[in-house]
């Protein structure tokens, strides 16, 4: 009981500060000065796309939030922009992969983390907010992408593997992917070319210090015995059925169509759901994806296993088509509504970083004990949501960063 | 070395001698290129991994069949427990995939960097419709065509032969 009300007041403690700093934030607390008044790059560059348009604006110089023409090409070829050494791409890959391949969901965002800050690119977006938001925005929507790029990819090996098994229960896939089509396409909409890099930052920041205290949960005692307390009825109910013959296998046959209720029979068990629910957890959690850059995997399922209380084959397969058909929707609206940009070279290296990274995660994953793992993530959640969450919406880390 | 690459690939693009012809085929080569280093270094991580792979998919069988038990015998608490177990082996097995797919697609980002390198500009119009699509949309039509057509060839081909048993006694076995 003391715990439990510990827990809490800590909680509320967190509640209360972060509503402050936002009141504090609205205020104007950390907001950067303008710079007006200065020449500008025109058309010199000719660069391509929306980002060669919003380029045109910045103004001409050596300084932060200036471009400097006579300075090496960096990302997308802008002269000036941070050159990302392809080695430290790829040493970073490994760890993204290996976080994939370990803890899980938070290679996502270490993914993030390495397009902000080890290449750079988050500062130097960040310093064009006031002398050419139209370019910060387009940079945004790029660093978005670049993210979604590498997280969303494995569903479309799964989707595969999963078409393969038969385990893909498609009226759940249609809905579901009506939502997440819905989701994918209303953010880039809505938010393309609108989302300045230091919001975006702030809410990457946040979601994940709230990931970082989910992982934070699990680590703890009670978080612990909840799982261990489900770990043993699954054990026990194995126990109890060893001496029972397996039933009938089949495949996914839908017995009953309707807008409210949908009904189907997978291992001759029969299941029924609510249409509404996917649709409208489809849509959720591909605008969350879409507006972070992050594949969304990690949500799908606890989503459809824990509310909507479907069996978990028939909702890995149908959430990794929903994850596939949201990312294909949200890169595909990101280059053509918001005109974002692509660096083929830096995602083509980090993935063959991510791929080496998987190689080595199960070789030495059995060294540190799973609960250790997370405590290390946990830690480095807070640093990095607090960090970002600062910086993005105060203009300024809180920690060292 | 980056002169060395290009001045290979380019070759595939000079074939015929006629532009448009060439272009096809070049991107179809690139493409199928693509398609056979993907599935070379995914074959790698296979072999490498397989134990921790097949480990992970007992795991998420085992407990998935558990909650169907459970379910059918009418025992609901049982089914959430095993189904939240795997739920958790999904999850590992999920983030597993990153790196196969990883492993498989990465050589089409080289392969789209080198053509926007050399026909960033090319733009091919769609006829009666005033739209016109770029060196992207044709080098993945040209790829989903290799990698349907690489399917159809691998167990012929000495190296992949094997690859191609595996792969398909690890699908069976999942």
């Amino acid at each position: 009981m003391k715990k439990k009300q510990w827990f809490e007041a800590v909680a509320a403690l967190v509640l209360l500060v972060f509503l402050i700093l936002l009141a504090l934030g609205a205020a104007g607390a950390g907001a950067q000065p303008s710079e007006t008044g200065k020449e500008v790059v025109g058309n010199v560059l000719n660069l391509p796309g929306k980002i060669g348009e919003a380029i045109k604006s910045a103004p001409l110089g050596e300084g932060k939030g200036q471009v400097n023409l006579t300075a090496p090409e960096g990302f997308l070829n802008i002269p000036g922009a941070p050159r990302i050494n392809p080695v430290v791409a790829f040493l970073w890959a490994i760890w993204v992969g290996w976080i994939f391949t370990t803890v899980g969901a938070f290679g996502g965002i270490m993914a993030g983390v390495g397009h902000m800050t080890v290449f750079g690119l988050g500062d130097y977006t960040k310093a064009f907010k006031q002398s050419a938001p139209a370019f910060n925005k387009v940079m945004t929507d790029c660093l978005r992408m670049a993210n979604q790029w590498l997280v969303g990819l494995s569903s479309f090996i799964g989707t595969i593997t999963y078409l393969r098994m038969k385990t893909l229960a498609w009226p759940l896939g249609l809905v579901l992917g009506a939502g997440s089509l819905a989701g994918a396409v209303l953010i880039p909409w809505i938010t393309g070319g609108k989302i300045s890099f230091s919001q975006y930052q702030g809410w990457f920041g946040l979601v994940v210090f709230v990931i970082g205290g989910f992982l934070l949960y699990e680590t703890t005692p009670r978080g612990q015995v909840r799982k261990k307390e489900a770990k043993a009825a699954a054990q026990a109910f194995k126990k109890s059925m060893k001496e029972k013959s397996e039933g009938e296998s089949e495949g996914i046959k839908v017995t009953r169509w309707s807008s409210s209720r949908i009904e189907f029979s997978f291992y001759g068990v029969q299941f029924g759901f609510n249409p509404v629910m996917p649709f409208i957890g489809g849509l959720f959690i591909a605008a969350l994806s879409s507006f972070l850059g992050i594949g969304g995997g990690f949500l799908y399922v606890p989503y459809l296993t824990s509310v909507v209380g479907l069996p978990m084959f028939v909702v890995a397969g149908t959430s990794a088509m929903a994850v596939f058909v949201s990312m294909l929707t949200s890169i595909t609206s990101y280059i053509s509504l918001a005109g974002a940009a692509v660096d083929w070279p830096l995602i083509g290296t980090e993935l063959v970083g991510i791929f080496v990274g998987s190689l080595l995660g199960p070789r030495t994953q059995k060294y540190i004990p799973e609960v250790w793992l997370k405590r290390i993530f946990v830690i480095l959640a807070l640093y990095v949501g607090l960090g970002y969450f600062s910086k993005g919406f105060f203009g300024q880390s809180w920690v060292p960063m | 070395m980056l002169n060395i690459i290009d001045t290979v690939l380019i070759t595939f693009y000079r074939l015929t001698g006629n532009p448009v012809p060439d272009y096809f085929i070049g991107t179809f080569m690139l493409a199928l290129l693509s398609v056979i280093l993907g599935e070379f270094t995914v074959s790698l991580v296979f072999r490498i991994n397989k134990k921790h792979l097949d480990g992970l998919n007992n795991h998420l069988l085992e407990t998935h069949n558990l909650s169907m038990e459970a379910w059918r015998a009418g025992d609901r608490k049982a089914y959430t427990d095993c189904n939240r177990e795997a739920n958790d082996a999904f999850g590992k097995v999920f983030f597993n995939m990153v790196g196969l797919s990883a492993a498989s697609l990465w050589p089409v980002f080289f392969a789209l960097a080198w053509m926007q390198s050399r026909f960033m500009s090319i733009k091919f119009p769609l006829p009666f419709t005033g739209w016109s699509v770029n060196y992207v949309v044709i080098f993945l039509a040209c790829y989903i065509l290799a990698r349907m057509a690489f399917g159809r060839v691998k167990h012929r081909i000495p190296y992949f032969k094997g690859v191609s048993r595996l792969l398909q006694a690890y699908e069976k076995h999942t």
